[in-house]
């Protein structure tokens, strides 16, 4: 596994940064000031207990919900709000807690959903399947081939998604998020609801993922085996605020998070 | 037996012999990022001499031993028959096998290269390489995750073979070197050392010549008339003999095409693009598939499982019949059309067996409900026998002469005997050379006269002149009152309801005789959901009163079947109970083929042997149990033991021992 | 005993008797059918889409033709006519989609259903206003559809096929042949159905909603424009075309809201359900059986197949 180092990707460069962000809902605050930074090439992990707005965070950064005050800084151009389409064009790929797949499609119809974005031909030609757009065709089936091959999930290819067991729903979703060619990987509980041997072929993924394509990944995930395994660094979110902000080591350590985790019952009370 | 050709005496000879011959035809195909790819003779010979080259370069030198490790991709065949043009011996290791294994193999073997699929492989190896001064470079075909890897000792196949071609293109006699030194290899140089792991110690390095193995697939290729024109799925391990032989020693001697699967699950629809004519596969592989299908069938509607079931009936009746070319009325064959085009073709279709000519099973014995449904759905399947030390064939059932309860007749060129013990003797063309650097071993199981022993009790059926095979005849043995206890003939019997995956009889020196059953989770699993039993493991699904009934009714069947035979009316099953796991290579309890290592499961599972004779109703078991990754982990249980009705023996004599 | 024979027997032996009849409500049934297919076939689009019911997609049809009509009227020539409609119905699709589902989005499925019934009337107050609420007639021949009839002798009669019904069978039937290729094989398509599957993973992978909404809410204005002409060219053009969406109701839940091949196959067995319905059994009930027997089979169906022929399985697990 990866050494548990801040120094060497401490020297990334930004590639996305909130500062001070709050969000609310009505009167609920999910977000209350937060500002963190995610460096090129990093794997960053966001932890917190249950209600500490971790998927609120990962839902301002790509767009999904607009915050009341603070700004984003992505790739150096600072904007009030992120808007999904425009995150999905900048580059920001992203999984969810609960998947979201295409259940009707096929996994490769899936995968090829991803590449919506690189798809420029226009109507016309793909009608007839000519031309340019045949080429371009070919060569969009040909890196979510390359997806299917690295994910392992060859056998699976022409079911639809509804259809398989949920680890496997998970990692087309994650196909998915990777036929986008992200440059940055938002993934919520990647491991969510996952056995023991799962667990350990997403954790390769998602190392191989940031190794071999140098993708940076932000990673929301409970098991805190699996955040210390594979970050790089970790913020830590609990009631909406920031607490901790550090390489994993340390923040095993850090009191506030330790009170967070073995504190006061937690959560909204039902 | 027909003289050897000496200019096809040796796997590269044929394989330069097809590439002049039959140049423009498939060889080899591969499924890549969704993509069959194929390679034609003369374009397999230009990869394998590429490579070969290279390897020289590398300095392999004759008589060297190198390791293939990785599932069945064309590149790792090629990297076998490569370093044979040079003289060097391929040993093959199972691509699962745990490190220690791995690394027994390795050594003992001496191996001074690597060429391995993967960067699993790769770590593996390196995990063991402390053990393996000899070793030299490691060749791997998948790049992906070996970036940050040392590539002093590291280089990737497709390296090698640019090295290769580099010295072709340079070197204008180097070509001219290579194919001298391919036509220097003899019939009697080894092919081929293949570990067999062995149900008891240590695997021993099984020592094949070309000659062995050449004779062995042409005398095979002749009796089920083999051509050019097959088509074969390899997805058995590669260091196993019988995809040595069909996958690459049979091919190159017929000349047919050999396809390699996308990824060890996509098998069957690969297989399906394809159409495959000639298959292997253990009775597991059919067994599953029928488990499918009928599970299938059960959740399917109540029409459409009356038809399955209405032209399942009629196949059993005719199928057979009309497979073997007996008289069948003019209804029944009427009928069994329409069933072939709804119901049969489908099914065979379902899992790519539409085209299949020839298709054996072998390894264990197959239930006969399970054969029969094959036969009846149209499948030309037969049983063979075969040992690693004969080059496979033993016996085979020549076409029409099946019988689900035998083995065949002595294939061609071999001869077999029956001991006094009733061991199973056989000399062949076949036979190998010798276990490597293990004479003592050597000489238990191969006579000075070239008879081997097999190891197996059998004799020959006087009805149909086939061999039968009993069980090992080292387990066969008896219980304390003198009774004969064939412990495999009970757990075969067992094993052919669907429900049970594995059974474990043990009653050797013992007062009476006792089951450890594995209950198969896809047909318990379905038949749970269809009963509404809920459960949320497989221990507690293992666990269930109303699992334990259903298989006390299995048992109990078994009992009734067995009283009516005199031979083992005495061996019936009094106790049983469900084993908590599944029983499982990673832990020894399994050989890598899914052969049972019952000495190891009656060490480990000690305390529910001893429950079994104290009796006890329940006993507390803990088991060390090691997961895909390494990681070792214990699951305990608490498991349930039940006693089982005896019935009295039907048959008016029994035989007792005196 | 005597009404069940007349149930049971007669009809099948008049339909025996006189084949050539039955072949000319067949036909009938078939046009009425392939009509009926159409107008589900817009509703199917932006429910998949959207998740909207759009209960304005009788009065799209309506006005639709009517402007076509009323453009021609005003002196544009015919085809010109129809390439202006159809931008007028791009523009519809614009501006239902910024001025009624953006301002409404996240909002319940009742409230966008309501917000549809606002637009219905918004479009007849509009259509009156620009082009009066008298019945028009359809520029058929200006659009070079033909008239007449054909007639074929045989089965022991003839059977007459009016000239603008076939010429609807094949403009329908190729109008669902283009949307079939188009959902099939484009990139818009695909972006649809993954739509249709789920919004916030089609968002995530950057497809925008809005876009899409446009385009199904175009294709829907194209398809009333083509069921508006054919309508029209049969009878007239008014406002009272509408009630052929209640049409559509028995269709969609014979064939499921989201299902494309649902609604056409659900179209024809409406059409021509309720064509031999009232021909052999209405004389039964005293005749008129045509508006409510539709709802008869649509029923019937429901109490077997609560899904629709085609639509997904919903199983609710407890």
């Amino acid at each position: 596994m990866r050494a548990p180092s801040a120094g060497d990707t401490a020297l990334g460069e930004v590639l996305l940064a909130v500062e001070d962000v709050s969000l609310s809902f009505g009167g609920v605050r999910a977000l209350t000031g937060v500002s963190f930074d995610i460096r090129k090439g990093e794997i960053r992990a966001i932890i917190g207990p249950n209600g500490a707005g971790k998927t609120s965070m990962l839902n301002v950064v790509n767009g999904f919900y607009q915050p009341q005050s603070g700004r984003i800084t992505f790739k150096g151009e600072v904007r009030k709000a992120m808007r999904p389409y425009a995150a999905a064009r900048g580059g920001i790929a992203r999984t969810f807690q609960n998947l979201a797949l295409f259940r009707g499609m096929t996994t490769l119809d899936n995968i090829l959903a991803g590449r919506a974005l690189k798809m420029r031909r226009g109507f016309f030609w793909q009608l007839i399947r000519h031309g340019p757009a045949l080429a371009e065709e070919v060569e969009h089936r040909r890196r979510v081939e390359e997806i299917i091959d690295f994910l392992e999930i060859a056998a699976i290819r022409k079911i639809p998604v509804g259809r398989l067991p949920y680890g496997l729903q998970k990692r087309v979703e994650l196909g998915r998020a990777l036929a986008m060619e992200p440059d940055l990987l938002l993934l919520d509980e990647p491991m969510a609801g996952m056995n023991l041997e799962e667990k350990e072929d997403m954790s390769r993924f998602i190392i191989d993922v940031n190794q071999q394509y140098g993708t940076t990944i932000a990673l929301i995930e409970h098991d805190m085996g699996v955040v210390m395994d594979l970050s790089d660094r970790v913020v830590v979110l609990d009631y909406g605020r920031k607490i901790a902000d550090a390489a994993p080591d340390n923040v095993k350590k850090d009191e506030n998070v330790i009170r967070a985790y073995l504190g006061q019952p937690h959560g909204v009370s039902v | 037996m027909q003289p050897i050709d000496g200019s096809l005496d040796t796997l590269p000879k044929l394989l330069m012999h097809n590439a002049r011959v039959i140049g423009a035809r498939p060889a080899m195909r591969h499924k890549d990022l969704g993509i069959w790819n194929t390679w034609t003779w003369a374009q397999m010979l230009e990869e394998v001499r590429a490579f070969s080259i290279g390897l020289a370069e590398l300095g392999m030198k004759r008589g060297d031993k190198f390791t293939i490790i990785g599932s069945n991709r064309p590149r790792l065949y090629w990297a076998m028959c490569a370093g044979q043009a040079l003289g060097a011996v391929p040993v093959p290791v199972y691509a699962d096998a745990v490190a220690d294994e791995m690394a027994f193999v390795l050594a003992h073997a001496e191996v001074t290269l690597a060429v391995v699929e993967d960067q699993e492989q790769v770590d593996k190896v390196i995990a063991v390489s402390e053990q393996l001064p000899r070793l030299g470079k490691l060749i791997y075909d998948e790049t992906r995750g070996l970036k940050d890897y040392d590539h002093g000792r590291l280089i990737s196949f497709a390296d090698v073979q640019a090295i290769g071609r580099k010295k072709l293109a340079g070197d204008a006699e180097c070509l001219a070197r290579w194919e001298a030194g391919v036509a220097d290899g003899r019939a009697d140089d080894l092919s081929v050392i293949l570990y067999t792991s062995g149900t008891t110690g240590r695997s021993k390095g099984v020592m094949l010549t070309h000659r062995n193995t050449i004779v062995s697939a042409r005398n095979a290729n002749i009796f089920d008339r083999l051509d050019q024109n097959e088509e074969v799925i390899a997805y058995l391990p590669l260091a196993w003999v019988g995809d040595y032989i069909f996958s690459f020693v049979q091919a190159y001697v017929a000349g047919y095409c050999v396809n390699c699967p996308e990824a060890p699950d996509t098998v069957v629809q690969d297989r399906r693009e394809i159409g495959t004519t000639y298959a292997f596969a253990p009775p597991r592989v059919y067994e599953n598939v029928l488990t499918l299908t009928m599970v299938r069938m059960a959740d399917a509607g109540a029409v459409k499982r009356k038809a399955f079931d209405f032209f399942i009936s009629v196949a059993r009746r005719w199928g057979e019949k009309i497979l073997d070319g007996e008289k069948v009325p003019l209804g029944g064959r009427l009928l069994y059309a329409v069933g072939r085009l709804f119901v049969y073709g489908p099914i065979m279709n379902q899992f790519g067996l539409s085209r299949i000519r020839v298709a054996y099973t072998a390894g264990e014995a197959i239930g006969p409900e399970i054969f029969r449904f094959w036969r009846a759905m149209g499948m030309n399947l037969k049983q063979l026998y075969g040992q690693t030390e004969a080059s496979v064939y033993v016996t085979a059932q020549p076409d029409g002469e099946i019988f689900a309860d035998t083995v065949g007749k002595p294939s061609p060129d071999v001869e077999i005997k029956i001991s006094d013990k009733g061991e199973v003797l056989f000399r062949s063309p076949g036979v190998f050379t010798g276990y490597y650097k293990d004479a003592e071993k050597t000489a238990e199981v191969l006579t000075s006269d070239g008879w081997v022993h097999t190891g197996d009790a059998g004799f020959f059926d006087t009805k149909s002149g086939q061999l039968k095979i009993i069980d090992r005849a080292k387990d066969v043995g008896r219980l304390n009152d003198g009774t004969v206890f064939a412990p495999k003939y009970i757990e075969n019997k067992l094993k052919f309801y669907p429900n049970i995956r594995e059974a474990v009889a043990i009653g050797a020196d013992r007062d009476f005789v006792s089951v450890m059953i594995n209950i198969d989770q896809t047909a318990v699993g379905s038949w749970a959901e269809r009963n509404n039993v809920t459960y949320a493991s497989y221990q507690e699904l293992a666990a269930h009163p109303r699992v334990y009934e259903m298989i006390a009714s299995h048992v109990d069947e078994v009992n009734r079947s067995l009283s009516e035979e005199e031979m083992v009316a005495g061996a019936q099953i009094k106790r049983f109970l469900i084993l908590h796991k599944e029983l499982d290579p990673d832990d020894g309890e399994l050989t890598r083929t899914q052969k049972l290592r019952r000495g190891h499961i009656i060490d480990r599972y000690g305390p529910l042997v001893e429950a079994f004779y104290d009796g006890s109703a329940t006993a507390q078991i803990s088991t060390q149990v090691t997961f895909e990754d390494g990681h070792k982990g214990v699951i305990a249980a608490r498991v349930a033991i039940r006693d089982v009705k005896i019935y009295p023996v039907s048959t008016a004599h029994m035989v007792r021992a005196a | 005993m005597h009404l069940l024979y007349q149930i049971f027997v007669d009809p099948f032996v008049q339909m025996g008797a006189a084949p050539d009849l039955f072949a000319q409500t067949l036909w009938d049934g078939l046009v009425a059918g392939v009509l009926y297919a159409l107008i589900a076939l817009g509703f199917v689009l932006i429910f998949k889409a959207s998740g909207v019911f759009n209960f304005a997609q009788g009065i799209m049809v309506v006005f639709a033709a009517l402007t076509l009509v009323g453009l021609h009227e005003h002196g544009v020539p015919a085809f010109l006519a129809l390439g202006l409609t159809i931008v007028v119905m791009f523009v519809l699709a614009f501006g239902v989609e910024r001025l009624m589902l953006r301002p409404l989005v996240n909002q319940s499925d009742v409230i966008l259903f309501m917000a549809t019934f606002g637009l219905t009337y918004i479009l007849i107050g509009f259509g009156q206003l620009l082009f009066g609420g008298d019945p028009k007639v359809m520029i058929a021949n200006e659009l070079y559809l033909p008239s007449g009839e054909m007639r074929f002798k045989g089965l022991g009669g003839f059977v007459s096929f009016q000239k603008i019904d076939i010429a609807a069978v094949i403009i329908a039937s190729l109008m669902v042949a283009v949307l079939a290729v188009f959902f099939q094989r484009t990139r818009i398509g695909r972006a649809l159905r993954a739509v249709a599957d789920s919004h916030q993973a089609a968002l995530s992978v950057g497809i925008s909603l809005e876009q899409i909404w446009v385009i199904v809410w175009f294709a829907a204005g194209v398809v009333a424009l083509t069921t508006g002409i054919m309508w029209g060219a049969r009878s007239e053009v008014s406002f009272s075309l509408q009630i052929i969406a209640l049409k559509a109701l028995p269709v969609l839940i014979l064939g499921g809201l989201t299902s494309i091949p649902g609604a056409i196959v659900g179209g024809l067995i409406i059409g021509i359900g309720e064509k031999l319905g009232e021909f052999y059994w209405g004389p039964l009930l005293g005749g008129g059986i045509e508006t409510w027997f539709a709802y008869v089979i649509a029923l019937g169906f429901l109490v077997f197949r609560p899904q629709g022929l085609f639509g997904e399985k919903i199983i609710e697990r407890i």
